[in-house]
């Protein structure tokens, strides 16, 4: 049994996959494929490139009906039915509230609250028509845009696993910049390819005391959120990039969210979904058929927290968890 | 098919390919320099037919590149897609629901309904699906390289020659439609970059260039780019572009290839080069450099073109200009955005997404209507159906000709050594 490994740049993150077989030469090729998919999913989807169809969308949709390709009219689909399934806490029309925080490119700004108002008149999933009979998508709304980064990588990872089947390999390990991850079958001679899900300012110490729980997976995709990078301070409050796109403000929900379910897409957003929500996310759990098992970290004080979980449990003797609570 | 009555549609589209261009100095001085408009590519101005039925011969990564790319194109409809493999037929089952599948391109050449072939199979079975589609009474899109050899290039040049008073032909050489590198031909060729040095480019990419079946006979017939016999190498397959832009932009035949070639990475028992790079000498004197690596990924693509006034360098959608110090002012540079590149300031040739985002913009807001390479090449196509048939700005000729470059640029890197150029190999006879 042979291990490959493959990786590109995508979506400003690293995509790597690591393949199982007897040949290494046709395995590689398979992750070739794969990672080619990835590639030419971002140039299609990417927010940043004005020649991709999601640029085109976002240019013409308020002025009139767009049509769209089937990929892409299903993935749209599946990213209205997710906003629904989570009451709006994933919402990828959130871009305006993003640029109005400044988050997309800066480190943070203070709006004023009109800015928010009209951020917020510009947010919402609710302005985008889809019809199915002819895949046009309008935006009912002016200076409605898109943005599928919240499930890009998953919906690229899903469809990568399915070049990877159709080619014939079996067993494979797919992450996108390791905060996403799709598992194809099991590793040689083990039940399930095993995730190690470390505390969110530990995540590169790799140490034993690091891991709060290790997740097996089997033909099934694992999404990790959390609430690092973009933030700054205002008269003492710190102002995170995680925002709440029904009121417009940054939250603090939950400083890490992870979610086991069986396609990538609908983990991708249901951990966003359940950073935001905290430990109120239960209801998003029971909502959604699909999911597996999950984890919700809040923060207790300053260096411990409280672990909610579903259907996972966490190591022993964890020095930084003040409780487990079961939901 | 019935005429229709002329209509305003011929000249919009001629005022938009004319136009593109000149409005890139339109939107802010500090952000693109004005440079001459991208000369028109259609006169007719009547439109003889509306809609466009297309069928796809050939599901591979590029078939269905081209597929979703129609997608967003005006008046064109994927109407069937086939492949001899039934795995590729139900990848366009899944991502093309409204699109007839075939396993037989003679079926689809026999449906009425069909306007017009993309053919995108492997370069050595384009000629006889070509001529057939002729025959059949089909526009047709061929790939480049047209064909792996010179005489199947010839065979289907011959064929469009003979087909063009009443059919459209149109070649894969996507950067004669693009706008971006269509500009830049212009400003070359205006002479503002002074009298050509030397030119270079290259294209880097990592990767094994495998492809892989569950089933083994498949596999052996998808590898045909790794198969000495009837593939055209890196040069061929992917070096065509970078020659044929070479010879369009300094408007000269190649005299000369000196060839080498070489196994970086993948020495897997193939006898194709993972690495190839030739000299080409051109017909004034100067020579370009082009390097092909499947073995390497850095600095991906790019194209430079070196003159006594100023280099020219295209990177991806993006041109920028290196003035030589003692160059004349030509005027408009003092207010162009210039970006470092090292040591040197570059003047940008077109804005980009960073620039916008200063400036709040969104990145569709600077140029809504951009599109890549492909979506101008295959909607010259689709309009060309529709206001033509008129010569291609990628036809035959052109086709041809490259073809023979790039098959002789390949030769030249199996030879590991020089091939003089009879310019009597680029004639059509």
């Amino acid at each position: 049994m042979e291990t490959v490994r493959v990786a590109c740049r995508a979506m400003a993150t690293r995509f790597e996959i690591i393949l199982q077989g007897e040949d290494p030469v046709r395995l590689r090729a398979a992750g070739e494929e794969a990672l080619a998919e990835i590639q030419h999913l971002e140039a299609q989807l990417s927010f940043y490139r004005p020649t991709s169809a999601l640029s085109r969308l976002n240019a013409k949709a308020a002025q009139s009906p767009v049509k769209v390709d089937a990929r892409l009219f299903r993935l749209l689909q599946r990213a209205k039915a997710l906003h629904a399934q989570t009451s709006g806490a994933f919402d990828p029309t959130v871009a305006p509230l993003m640029r109005c925080w400044g988050f997309v490119n800066n480190t943070g700004q203070f709006p004023s609250s009109q800015a928010i108002d009209e951020a917020l008149a510009r947010t919402g999933m609710r302005h985008v028509r889809l019809e199915a009979k002819t895949r046009h998508v309008t935006f009912e709304q002016p200076g409605i845009a898109l943005d599928l980064g919240g499930i890009g990588k998953g919906f690229a990872l899903e469809e990568a696993a399915w070049v990877l089947r159709d080619l014939g390999v079996e067993r494979a390990l797919l992450h996108g910049g390791t905060s996403t991850i799709c598992a194809l079958g099991a590793p040689e001679g083990e039940e399930a390819w095993h995730v190690a899900l470390s505390y969110p300012d530990e995540v590169d110490s790799h140490t034993p005391e690091s891991v709060i729980t290790v997740v097996a997976l089997r033909d099934e995709a694992l999404s990790v959120s959390a609430e690092h990078g973009k933030a700054f301070v205002k008269d003492g409050k710190t102002y995170g990039h995680v925002l709440d796109p029904r009121t417009g403000w940054p939250v603090d929900g939950a400083a890490m969210a992870a979610v086991v379910a069986t396609d990538a897409t609908a983990t991708d957003a249901l951990s966003t979904a359940l950073l935001v929500e905290g430990e109120n996310g239960q209801s998003i759990l029971d909502a959604s058929p699909t999911i597996r098992s999950a984890m919700i970290l809040c923060h207790a004080s300053d260096t411990t927290y409280d672990v909610y979980l579903r259907d996972l449990s966490v190591q022993p003797e964890l020095v930084r968890v003040n409780q487990v609570v079961p939901i | 098919m019935s005429e229709k009555p002329a209509t305003d549609h011929g000249r919009r589209n001629f005022l938009k390919k004319t136009s593109l261009a000149s409005m890139l100095g339109v939107w802010g001085s500090h952000e693109v320099v004005r440079i001459q408009p991208a000369p028109a590519i259609i006169t007719p101005q009547t439109k003889r037919r509306d809609g466009m039925n297309i069928a796809i011969i050939g599901f591979g990564p590029w078939g269905r590149e081209i597929a979703e790319t129609l997608g967003q194109v005006e008046d064109a409809t994927v109407a069937a897609i086939c492949d001899n493999y039934p795995n590729m037929l139900r990848r366009a089952q899944r991502s093309m629901p409204d699109a007839a599948t075939f396993n037989d391109y003679r079926e689809v050449l026999s449906d009425d309904s069909i306007d017009g072939v993309i053919v995108a199979t492997p370069t050595h079975m384009h000629r006889q699906i070509v001529l057939d589609a002729f025959d059949a009474g089909k526009h047709v899109y061929c790939e480049a390289p047209m064909a792996h050899t010179i005489e199947d290039a010839a065979a289907i040049a011959r064929a469009a020659q003979a087909h063009e008073e009443e059919l459209v032909f149109q070649v894969g050489l996507l950067y004669h439609t693009d706008p971006q590198y269509r500009s830049v031909h212009q400003f070359v060729r205006s002479g503002a970059t002074g009298n050509p040095v030397f030119a270079r480019g290259q294209w880097n990419s990592k990767q094994s260039w495998r492809r892989v079946s569950p089933n083994r006979e498949r596999e052996i017939a998808q590898n045909w780019r790794l198969d000495a016999d009837v593939s055209t190498g890196l040069m061929g397959e992917i070096g065509i572009h970078l020659l044929d832009t070479a010879s369009w932009y300094l408007d000269e035949l190649p005299t000369s290839i000196t060839g080498f070639g070489s196994i970086a990475q993948w020495d897997d028992g193939r006898t194709v080069d993972d690495t190839a790079q030739v000299v080409v000498t051109f017909e004034g004197g100067s020579n370009y450099f082009l390097n092909l690596t499947l073995a390497s990924s850095f600095e991906a693509r790019n194209e430079v073109f070196h003159g006594t006034s100023a280099t020219i360098m295209l990177r991806d959608s993006k041109g920028w200009m290196f003035k030589e110090v003692d160059a004349p002012m030509l005027g408009w540079e003092v207010y162009a955005r210039k970006d470092r590149f090292y040591k040197d300031k570059g003047i940008a040739l077109v804005a980009n997404a960073t620039q916008l985002d200063a400036q709040d913009m969104e990145p569709w807001e600077d140029d809504p209507n951009a599109q890549t390479p492909l979506w101008h090449a295959l909607s010259a196509f689709v309009e060309n159906f529709q206001f033509g048939p008129y010569p291609a700005a990628a036809g035959y000729l052109a086709g041809y000709q490259s073809n023979v470059f790039a098959i002789k640029a390949n030769e030249a890197v199996i030879q590991d050594g020089k091939i003089d150029m009879d310019p009597a190999w680029f004639e059509l006879t």
